[in-house]
């Protein structure tokens, strides 16, 4: 993949994740999650111009035109989901208590995001999310991992998980349970498990 | 255009301010990956229903709107109130954006494969698959299967014979010949190819708590 893609699918994703966070900061009223979608939307900011150049750019040179058309106007509609996480997290940021039908909707849906915190006994800590097998064991993906102040977007399987790390996951409710009795030590995974 | 246009669907009025809410960020969810979907399959046809969710969408953020009207009494009220709806309209232009994604299809995005190429290399991947007869996923509901819980993979739709599923709910049975839309991980599709494929029996859990 060339840079150009390579900006694409990075905005695609860090998308995703701002709204996963936008829902999850509303869900909790957290702050902090609502300022990390603040400033993913510095980096998608970047990243949308910079496509924008490098496509005109592109046209310049191969004069398709369709297809620079084809990847800013991709860029732009994507940015629109940005803003639209933006607009969402902003609820959080404001001194509003949120109406208490905002947490019952986020709660009513099949899929959810949660957090929960990885405690000292824990498989998970000192574990990557391969060795683990997160999704496949619990159901619940890990779309982001704080740990301290900083944050991990998009952990794969090599991430390596900490104690007192807070892993942001999405997934269907009915997994939400498990995974917190993983994380905090009370349930510990089978050899069969981890094949 | 008149003012008091009563909404399109009259069962809507039968829906709380909760349910409506759900409703749309459900789509808000669905919708980006359908529209996703549609380029790079390059099908008008799952991009002809991201703009039937989109336009339902628009209807159920209208509904919502008169909702928090009727309900506001003070200012507090309206404080409150206009929160909610600000939520409601994010979850709206995300479906206006998906509906946007869609359009490029116009531009005929397989000439040029930059975008199936980043789509292809994402994280979690849009993936078809066929539900083999020789698997016993088929005849059950997704309730019973808890397909996410199990592989991780989230069905975004079902393509049976020239009928399409859009986000299925849960009573929705699985049949021989179902095309899977599914998104996840490399490693969740495996999951799930073993068992589409009748390679593997569906995992039976002895009686569940809940």
């Amino acid at each position: 993949m060339g840079p150009l893609e390579e900006m694409l699918l990075e905005i695609k994703d860090t998308s995703e994740l701002m709204v996963d966070l936008a829902y999850s900061s509303l869900l909790y009223n957290n702050r902090d999650i609502a300022e990390e979608v603040n400033q993913l939307d510095a980096r998608m900011q970047e990243l949308e111009n910079d496509i924008q150049e490098m496509a005109v750019q592109n046209a310049v040179e191969d004069r398709d035109i369709k297809k620079a058309l084809l990847i800013i106007r991709l860029a732009q509609s994507v940015g629109e989901i940005s803003g639209a996480a933006m607009k969402i997290a902003d609820v959080v940021r404001r001194d509003v208590p949120p109406h208490p039908v905002i947490q019952l909707s986020l709660r009513e849906t099949d899929v959810i995001i949660t957090a929960v915190t990885v405690g000292a006994t824990s498989d998970l800590a000192g574990a990557t999310l391969g060795k683990i097998k997160l999704a496949t064991n619990t159901g619940m993906y890990a779309i982001a991992i704080r740990r301290g102040r900083r944050y991990i977007y998009g952990p794969d399987q090599y991430t390596m998980m900490m104690e007192g790390d807070t892993l942001y996951v999405r997934g269907p409710e009915d997994g939400e349970q498990y995974l917190r009795d993983l994380a905090n030590g009370t349930v510990h995974l089978e050899p069969k498990d981890l094949k | 255009m008149p003012f008091f246009d009563s909404p399109d669907d009259e069962e809507d009025e039968h829906l709380t301010v909760r349910e409506l809410l759900t409703e749309m960020k459900d789509i808000s969810e669905v919708i980006v990956d359908l529209a996703y979907a549609a380029l790079l399959f390059d099908s008008q046809e799952i991009g002809a229903e991201v703009h039937h969710l989109g336009s339902r969408m628009d209807t159920l953020n209208h509904e919502i709107k008169i909702r928090m009207m009727l309900a506001s009494r003070t200012k507090q009220d309206a404080v409150q109130l206009s929160v909610l709806l600000q939520v409601a309209e994010g979850a709206a232009a995300i479906s206006k954006a998906a509906g946007d994604i869609v359009d490029l299809l116009e531009l005929n995005p397989k000439g040029s494969p930059i975008v199936s190429l980043v789509l292809k290399e994402a994280e979690e991947k849009i993936r078809l698959q066929t539900l083999s007869d020789q698997s016993d996923m088929k005849g059950k509901s997704l309730e019973s299967l808890s397909v996410e819980t199990e592989t991780g993979m989230r069905i975004i739709a079902i393509k049976r014979g020239i009928r399409w599923i859009y986000d299925p709910e849960k009573e929705v049975t699985l049949k021989e010949g179902d095309v899977l839309v599914v998104r996840g991980t490399e490693d969740g599709f495996e999951r799930l190819r073993r068992f589409a494929t009748g390679m593997e029996k569906w995992p039976v859990y002895p009686q569940e708590e809940s």
